[in-house]
């Protein structure tokens, strides 16, 4: 539902962009020493020939799969990166479980940017990511959202128990991050076994949006940043971020990527402050580099 | 197999066996009308009934979503009159394997009535029955095989289908979990044991079915 | 009862079925080459097909009004039908299809009785078969009986015998005499066979391509046939083009070629001049060796042609000026040594001279 709307094809295996670049170096330097000694046409021609081959040149395509709400954020920053570098971003954004699992069967990602540590951390105990390209990149908040319109009256995290909420929104608790912050916060609040009976659960953090947005659940709990792209639902509580787990989003190559080269320059991109600016922008909250993975 | 994963298999067959039963009025309405009735515009009634069948389950899915939600045209009307809900719900399950499953049905009904002579109906007119006691008596009876034919159909179909149900019940463990939605979730939490356990399950109520099915036929081949 | 059937028209692919005829006969036959629209006709009364127009009425009740929009449902019209297909419900066994037509709990009002309609066409010990497993006879009989068990005011029977051996018409005719007889239940008979309907019928009703070409007592309509056409159905042996030289007294002088025969004029328009003579080959008699005076008007003297067996009978062609068709017995044709070549006299009395006006 919420993929890049640029194909998600999990492209070819093709010549490593590293690789090209040396052999078009070499024949140039090898150009230049012939012309030198032979001006003519055929000096001409090896001058040319490297020239020919660097244009075809195909430009590497990165796959990330990201967690679903870094749909809007990525989007923007991919459109700025394209436009400094040849290489093209392509994404699969889903519930970081979904996309963990699809990297654990061999789906060929590049980039993985999940919303928890725990999916990125089973990853890198089956060595499935580079782990020395793993760094937090973002924080989150939590929120607790109803219907812009005749949405249920909430004002406190304990009406959630009320029966004016007789369905709860939420991604999966078990298995996707937004999910699994969510219980935990309510179970500390001492609300989980008020509400468990009336959780909703969906595939991903913006399927728990959809639903409260079309009034099939009264409330939901979503990111600050999911709240902030929709324009159906409100927020009617703000979750302290010291009542929520810690919420961290880490990015990392993936081994099997083929094109370590250009995933990692993405990934640089991505913690920059360039970057940085539209993660803020959007409501996230951007992690000082070099804080622990 | 856990109690959890009992009460998906009990639920999910009594679901699928109620949606057989519920498309019967209106699937056989339809698959009479179109047999043995002629008017302008008679292709779109078979157009809609064939929808399901032809549209990817999801595109159903959301459909069904977007009429039975609370803020849909139907599902408004349920929720804010009979404070009723469907989206969400065991209702929800129940609607979507019922419109999934009925063009099979309606198509299987309506080649059994078109199969049933029509100079039989006449007769019995001529004998006095009303159109009423001349489709229970005469027309029913006759095309009684292609649709319970059609009616087993309809149930393997209920029974297997994920793409609406996921979009209008969502997956609600102990509430709107069938099979096909606990296998999947099974698959993507990585617990293939789970997953294959169910799997199994699947594949023995399909047997049971199928061989259902053929035993019915069996026997009312032998009836006079 | 009397059914009255005006100003009926009915759209059949090629031509129409038109009809206005007024049937009082207790048998009436409906007698026309396949294709005429007898069935259509049939369906028609039942309520089973709806026409351009029609005015239908049974004794006392409008079945069909187009005019004023009436059209009363076929349950309501109190006619039983006996197809040609029979349609006997597969699904029921012979009792259950008997008792099909009876209204729930309404034995009091049933006009027939259940045990005089199984007895009369000796039904009884079919009664709990499965209607599959009958044999052709039987579910004509269990068909007619179902069809009289409903308590109609007018049974329709499309071709009932046709599709019967001659053992088993012989066995059924009567059953069918005998409902007439004992039910007071006037029943239009559909056939193609001629001398079914003379059999049974006191009524008929000739239709050709979708129009009554005549109707009449059966006796009138065998014996003495409309047109051409009503002609052909009865298989009129022999059919020659002549001209009356001389009309007198109802008795008509014609010319056939350069024969001269002596018909009953009756019923000609003024003016007649050509016209078709019919003779039918059973109502010619032949004479070998020698002429001698008899009531016959026609003494034809002629040579045999051919000579071919037809069943029990013998057809003899012979040529009296004109080709004529004779039918004799076996025997006859033996006992008088008959062979092509042979010159011989043939009979025909004045009145089996039927003549057929003929377009100028």
């Amino acid at each position: 539902m919420y993929n890049d709307d640029k194909s998600t094809s999990y492209g070819n295996a093709e010549i490593g962009a590293g690789f090209r670049h040396r052999f078009v170096v070499v024949l140039h330097r090898a150009a230049l020493v012939n012309s030198s000694m032979n001006k003519g046409i055929l000096g001409l021609l090896t001058w040319l020939a490297p020239l020919a081959l660097a244009l075809p040149l195909r430009a590497a395509e990165v796959t990330v799969f990201a967690a679903a709400s870094l749909t809007e954020s990525l989007q923007e920053i991919a459109a700025s990166y394209e436009t400094q570098s040849a290489d093209r971003i392509l994404f699969n954004f889903s519930a970081s479980s979904t996309l963990a699992r699809q990297i654990e069967e061999g789906a060929p990602a590049d980039v993985f940017f999940s919303a928890d540590e725990a999916k990125m951390d089973r990853l890198e105990t089956k060595g499935l990511i580079l782990r020395k390209t793993r760094k937090s990149i973002l924080s989150n908040s939590l929120v607790i959202v109803v219907a812009a319109d005749r949405g249920a009256a909430i004002e406190r995290p304990g009406d959630l128990a009320t029966d004016r909420v007789k369905r709860l929104a939420l991604a999966e608790p078990n298995t996707v991050p937004a999910g699994i912050y969510a219980k935990e916060y309510l179970r500390k609040e001492g609300l989980w076994s008020a509400v468990e009976g009336k959780v909703v659960p969906m595939e991903n953090v913006r399927g728990a949006l959809a639903a409260v947005e079309s009034g099939n659940a009264e409330a939901g709990i979503v990111y600050k940043t999911d709240a902030a792209v929709s324009r159906t639902v409100k927020i009617a509580c703000q979750i302290p971020a010291a009542d929520t787990p810690d919420i961290r989003y880490p990015a990392a190559v993936v081994a099997g990527s083929k094109q370590t080269g250009a995933a990692t320059a993405f990934l640089e991109f991505l913690a920059s402050e360039k970057a940085g600016n539209v993660f803020g922008k959007r409501g996230f909250v951007v992690l000082k580099p070099g804080s622990p993975p | 197999m856990t109690a959890a994963e009992w009460q998906i298999v009990w639920f999910t067959a009594w679901v699928a066996a109620l949606s057989s039963l519920a498309i019967l009025p209106a699937g056989l309405a339809a698959a009479w009308l179109l047999a043995r009735r002629d008017w302008p515009g008679k292709s779109v009634l078979e157009t809609l009934i064939s929808l399901p069948l032809v549209l990817p389950p999801v595109a159903t899915g959301l459909i069904l979503l977007q009429l039975f939600g609370r803020r849909g045209a139907i599902g408004g009307f349920l929720h804010d009159r009979l404070d009723l809900d469907v989206v969400f719900t065991w209702r929800g399950v129940l609607l979507a394997l019922s419109v999934m499953s009925m063009p099979l049905l309606v198509r299987s009904a309506r080649v059994a009535f078109e199969e049933v002579d029509p100079r039989l109906e006449q007769i019995a007119r001529t004998l006095g029955a009303g159109n009423l006691r001349v489709f229970y008596t005469i027309t029913l009876p006759l095309a009684a095989r292609g649709i319970i034919g059609g009616m087993i159909l309809a149930f393997a179909r209920a029974l297997g289908e994920f793409g609406a149900t996921i979009m209008v019940a969502g997956n609600i463990p102990g509430r709107t979990s069938t099979l096909s939605l606990a296998i999947y979730q099974n698959v993507q939490l990585g617990d293939d044991a789970h997953a294959f356990r169910l799997l199994g399950v699947s594949v023995a109520l399909a047997f049971i079915a199928v061989w259902g099915s053929e035993l019915l036929l069996r026997t009312s081949r032998q009836k006079p | 009862m009397s059914l009255l059937l005006r100003h009926v028209r009915l759209a059949l692919g090629t031509f129409n079925l038109e009809l206005d005829a007024e049937l009082h006969g207790r048998i009436t036959a409906v007698l026309g080459p396949s294709g005429a629209g007898k069935t259509s006709l049939m369906e028609l009364v039942a309520g089973l097909r709806r026409p351009q127009s029609a005015f239908i009425q049974l004794g006392d009740r409008v079945l069909t009004d187009t005019a004023r929009g009436v059209d009363l449902a076929t349950r309501h019209r109190g006619i039983g039908y006996v197809p040609q297909d029979l349609a006997l419900f597969p699904q029921l066994s012979v009792r259950q299809n008997l008792r099909y037509g009876r209204r729930a709990g309404g034995e009091a009002d049933s006009l027939f009785g259940f045990e005089r309609i199984v007895e009369l066409l000796e039904i009884q010990p079919l009664l709990h078969r499965g209607v599959t497993e009958l044999s052709g006879g039987e579910k004509q009989r269990v068909a007619l009986a179902r069809a009289l068990l409903a308590s109609p005011r007018l049974l329709l029977l499309d071709e009932p015998l046709s599709s019967l051996d001659a053992k088993l018409r012989a066995r059924i005719l009567p059953c069918l005499a005998r409902i007439r007889d004992e039910f007071q239940l006037p029943i239009l008979y559909v056939t193609h066979d001629r001398f079914e309907a003379l059999s049974i019928a006191d009524e008929m009703v000739v239709l050709i391509d979708g129009r009554v070409a005549q109707t009449g007592t059966a006796q009138e309509v065998f014996s003495r046939p409309a047109n051409l056409d009503v002609a052909g159905l009865f298989t009129v042996e022999t059919v020659q083009t002549g001209r009356i030289v001389n009309l007198a007294d109802d008795l008509a002088t014609v010319a056939v070629g350069s024969t001269l025969l002596t018909a009953v004029g009756r019923n000609l328009p003024a003016n007649t001049r050509e016209v078709y003579v019919c003779i039918r080959a059973e109502d010619v008699i032949l004479l070998k060796g020698g002429d001698s005076p008899s009531s016959a008007r026609n003494h034809l003297a002629a040579t045999v042609k051919s000579v071919s067996r037809e069943g029990p009978f013998v057809r003899v062609d012979v040529d009296c000026g004109f080709p004529l068709t004779v039918l004799l017995t076996r025997r006859a044709r033996e006992e008088m040594a008959i062979e092509p070549g042979d010159r011989v006299v043939a009979l025909v009395k004045a009145p089996q001279i039927h003549l057929i006006p003929r377009p100028a």
